[in-house]
């Protein structure tokens, strides 16, 4: 990263820091939903940025952790606990999910985790026994940690805000690691790096099963901020809002899901007067952005930069690449 | 002495074409093996069968002894067999640098102790020693999209050789490069083969390059192998001539 | 036995509507690695214009034409000079969240700018019953069975006895060797657009009297012609058609021994099952490692 990127970065971090202190109860309540939808998209961006596949289930991952949370926070569960749970579950359904999809080429990912959503949804409707069904969960308890209520708004957004702090900061040393190159690696050219022993299958399917897994880990984090769940939050159209999200922001880039995740979360409120339209209007951005910018918001900015830095020629070579070799 | 690479009997049709059609051969250790032949030949099918990138349709190969036939080239690589690439050489976005511990790393250790192992999987030394080795010292922080075609040529040989491996198959590694980058690139080919004694097979079209690099020649046609021996007397078989002359290419 | 033969016979003609749109499915993917997922709200659309056309005074069968002209028009050519043959230009990958986008966008358009309530739709025939060893069968079962079968039977000889069907096979199948052949491939996979523009028109029509026309039709027509295309194998056009007709049967089977609630799960197990056991489907062969 460079200068210009830690200073944005610290800028923003000093803003999302004090800006619950200048808003109203709604405004922190949409701040601490950017952030646990900020999480899913992370790992949707895992899934989809740098593995290269398409995961219609991030949505219903969020939903299953969201369950898992509520029921074992009911049952008296210490919350810790329950936050990896989630998280672990879900990396374990993925994994499951994802090993006999993957075995084949053509995308065949993308209508079994579409299937399974609507199966997901399914079970979450009738096993009422379980779920209570349509009628939803309520009452869902914000936790205490070492004696630090989160039970207020602000309290709740600070303890969202260092989740994403730090799962972000896991997230960041696994790109650095080894394994972030070979994702890198898998995206640029798959068949060169199957040629140096990578196995692009079990990356692909690792990189799925984290992705899922940070899809429970946010369901954790969003059963207590809403503290009423049920059945349809979960269903598709969650998982084409992440997808959308991770697009809109930059599939691929590390930021891309803050900024997908901000778009989607304050464009329902900027299209108050339009409220109806507003998952047209959305939808109709996505098509566009594929169309002249698929790299995002964020690879379009990287691309006004890179244009008035000037650094490269005309024909994109760097200037030393002229000193070949003697 | 088993050879280094076992190829018997490869067969391998597309539909109604038959592109290799019933190929044997053994590659000894340390020699450097071209293969040569008109375009269509079977060339590059057969390479990829080799590497596992195809399925071959009948036929076996087996690599020191170990049968290999149709096994996938991730789990080829790591039993020591690599290769450069015509086209599709290097991964653009990640520097000079990061491409060859990219080549190197899937060799260190497991996947899981490389997540908690050094970000560079201990390789940063060995990448370095390998860029002075090919000469592109000055350009090892540049992101390998931004080198020229001939540069990019070395970097993809450097990566095949990244892991030490024991048998390189090069698909036509001179193709597009200019006279000063080849005569480079064979003296390094070389330079390498000497110092690791390398086991090589290489396919390529330009004549010059591969008389003056290999230790022996097969001639494939049609899918078979038309002649063998070393590359002086291979220029001067009639059936060779033929073959060549007969698909309307330039005497070899 | 009478009801087994009721509710396979409902259930052929389930499963032809669904061969229909599995069809013109793997067409698409076939000729252009163009995997539509909007492919349901594709069948989901023309009746709406239908229904429109119907609105501004058109008689159905005037209404009927126009809705396929539309669909042809729309769905096929704008579809892939707008959206495919850009995309494609990035990859498949944008190209299939394009149409992701794209389902919603449809969806959303005719729940915004029509409406969010079930709308009935006219039959082909007067829905009668008929009597047939004891089995009651419904004209309309057999005017769908009809219908789905004449198309399906006209784009089969389409395919397989003209010049023009031979080339887009051959185009399908190898692109560059059609190329070399002098095969105007750029023309044939436009053509393959716009027979998907017909079959999801004509599915449309078919569907639409069953389920009355509403804008959520989309989500399982389109998993319904997911699941039958890879039933039958993906690059297979007669696997297409298998697949949607074992679906459609087992679909009605399942309705009447499964519960209700449980009833729009069976594709989708459907689905997973195929996956896990034979991913190549019924018809497809086991794909070769790219180069």
């Amino acid at each position: 990263m460079n200068r210009l990127g830690i200073i944005v970065v610290g800028a923003a971090v000093i803003f999302a820091i004090a800006v619950p202190f200048f808003l109203k109860p709604f405004g922190i309540y949409l701040i601490s939903m950017w952030a646990v939808l900020t999480i899913a998209a992370m790992g949707l961006n895992l899934t989809l940025g740098y593995a290269g596949q398409i995961s219609l289930a991030q949505g219903a991952f969020v939903g299953i952790g969201a369950y898992t949370t509520a029921l074992l926070i009911q049952a008296g569960w210490p919350y810790p606990i329950v936050f990896i749970s989630a998280g672990l579950l879900c990396f374990a359904i993925g994994w499951g999910l994802g090993y006999p999809a993957l075995r084949v080429q053509h995308h065949y990912l993308a209508f079994v985790t579409l299937a399974f959503t609507t199966l997901v949804f399914l079970v979450l409707r009738n096993e009422e026994w379980l779920t209570r069904g349509i009628y939803g969960i309520s009452g869902i308890a914000r936790p205490t940690l070492l004696g630090w209520s989160t039970a207020n708004a602000r309290d709740f957004y600070f303890f969202c805000l260092g989740a994403l702090t730090v799962i972000a900061a896991a997230t960041w040393w696994m790109l650095r690691s080894p394994w972030g190159r070979a994702f890198i690696a898998l995206r640029e050219n798959p068949i060169r790096a199957l040629s140096l022993g990578l196995d692009t299958r079990r990356y692909t399917l690792m990189a799925f099963a984290i992705g899922s897994g940070l899809a429970g880990l946010s369901g954790a984090l969003y059963a207590p901020l809403v503290q009423f769940i049920e059945p349809n939050s979960f269903a598709l159209g969650l998982s084409f809002n992440l997808l959308l999200m991770v697009i809109v922001g930059g599939g691929g880039c590390f930021f891309g899901p803050f900024v997908g995740a901000l778009v989607a979360v304050l464009l329902p409120e900027w299209m108050r007067i339009t409220q109806s339209y507003y998952l047209m209007v959305y939808a109709a951005i996505v098509m566009l952005l594929l169309a002249f910018c698929p790299s995002g918001l964020l690879g379009l900015i990287e691309r006004v930069i890179k244009a008035t830095r000037g650094r490269r020629g005309p024909d994109g070579i760097a200037p030393n690449a002229e000193r070949a070799n003697p | 002495m088993t050879a280094v690479l076992q190829v018997s009997n490869l067969r391998k049709t597309f539909g109604g074409i038959t592109a290799v059609d019933g190929v044997s051969f053994e590659v000894r250790d340390g020699e450097i093996l071209g293969i040569i032949g008109p375009n269509g030949s079977g060339k590059s099918t057969l390479f990829n069968c080799v590497l596992g990138q195809l399925l071959p349709t009948g036929g076996q190969v087996h690599v020191d002894g170990k049968p290999t036939t149709g096994m996938r080239p991730c789990d080829l690589n790591r039993l020591g067999v690599s290769r450069t690439f015509q086209l599709l050489q290097v991964f653009p976005q990640l520097s000079v640098r990061d491409n060859l511990i990219v080549a190197g790393q899937e060799h260190q250790g497991s996947m899981y102790t490389r997540l908690f192992g050094r970000a560079d999987a201990g390789l940063g030394d060995a990448a370095d020693r390998m860029i002075e080795f090919f000469r592109l010292s000055h350009l090892a922080d540049e992101q390998a999209g931004s080198l020229s075609y001939g540069q990019q040529k070395l970097l993809d040989a450097a990566m095949a050789f990244m892991a030490g491996p024991r048998l390189v198959l090069l698909d036509e590694p001179a193709g597009g490069v200019n006279l000063t980058m080849l005569a480079n690139l064979r003296e390094r080919l070389q330079a390498y083969h000497s110092e690791h004694k390398a086991t090589f097979v290489v396919i390529e079209h330009q004549m010059e390059f591969v008389m003056a690099l290999c230790t022996r020649v097969l001639v494939l046609a049609e899918g078979r192998i038309i002649a063998g021996g070393a590359p002086q007397e291979i220029r001067s078989n009639p059936a060779v001539i033929d073959a060549y002359l007969g698909h309307g290419s330039a005497r070899p | 036995m009478a009801s087994f033969i009721q509710l396979l016979v409902s259930g052929l003609a389930t499963g032809a509507i669904y061969a229909l749109i599995a069809v013109g499915f793997t067409l698409l993917w076939q000729t252009s690695q163009t995997i539509n997922f909007a492919q349901g709200e594709f069948v989901m659309l023309p009746a709406f214009f239908i229904l429109s056309a119907m609105n501004w005074g058109a008689p159905f069968w005037l209404a009927a034409l126009i809705g396929i002209a539309l669909s042809v028009a729309i769905l096929g050519l704008l579809f892939k000079i707008i959206i495919v043959d850009p995309m494609l230009r990035h990859g498949v990958l944008p190209l299939v969240i394009s149409t992701i986008a794209l389902s919603l966008f449809l969806k959303e358009s005719v729940k915004d700018f029509y409406s969010s309530q079930a709308q009935p739709f006219p039959a082909l025939v007067p829905s009668t019953d008929i009597h047939i060893f004891d089995a009651v069968i419904s004209t309309q079962s057999l005017a769908v069975l009809a219908v789905a079968i004449v198309t399906v039977v006209a784009l089969q000889v389409l395919l397989n006895k003209t010049r023009v069907g031979r080339c887009m096979q051959a185009t399908a199948q190898n692109p560059t060797l059609a190329r070399i052949l002098g095969i105007p491939t750029r023309r044939m996979v436009l053509y393959t657009f716009l027979i998907n523009g017909v079959l999801v028109a004509v599915a449309s029509i078919l569907v639409s009297p069953i389920y009355l026309a509403k804008f959520t039709n989309g989500e399982t027509l389109g998993m319904a012609a997911f699941v039958a295309a890879i039933i039958g194998g993906y690059n297979q056009v007669r696997g297409a058609i298998l697949g949607g007709v074992i679906l459609g049967i087992l679909d009605n089977l399942s309705a009447a021994y499964v519960s209700s609630q449980y009833r729009g799960a069976f594709p989708l197990l459907v689905l997973i099952a195929v996956i896990l056991l034979r991913p190549q489907g019924l018809f497809g062969r086991i794909e070769e490692r790219t180069v």
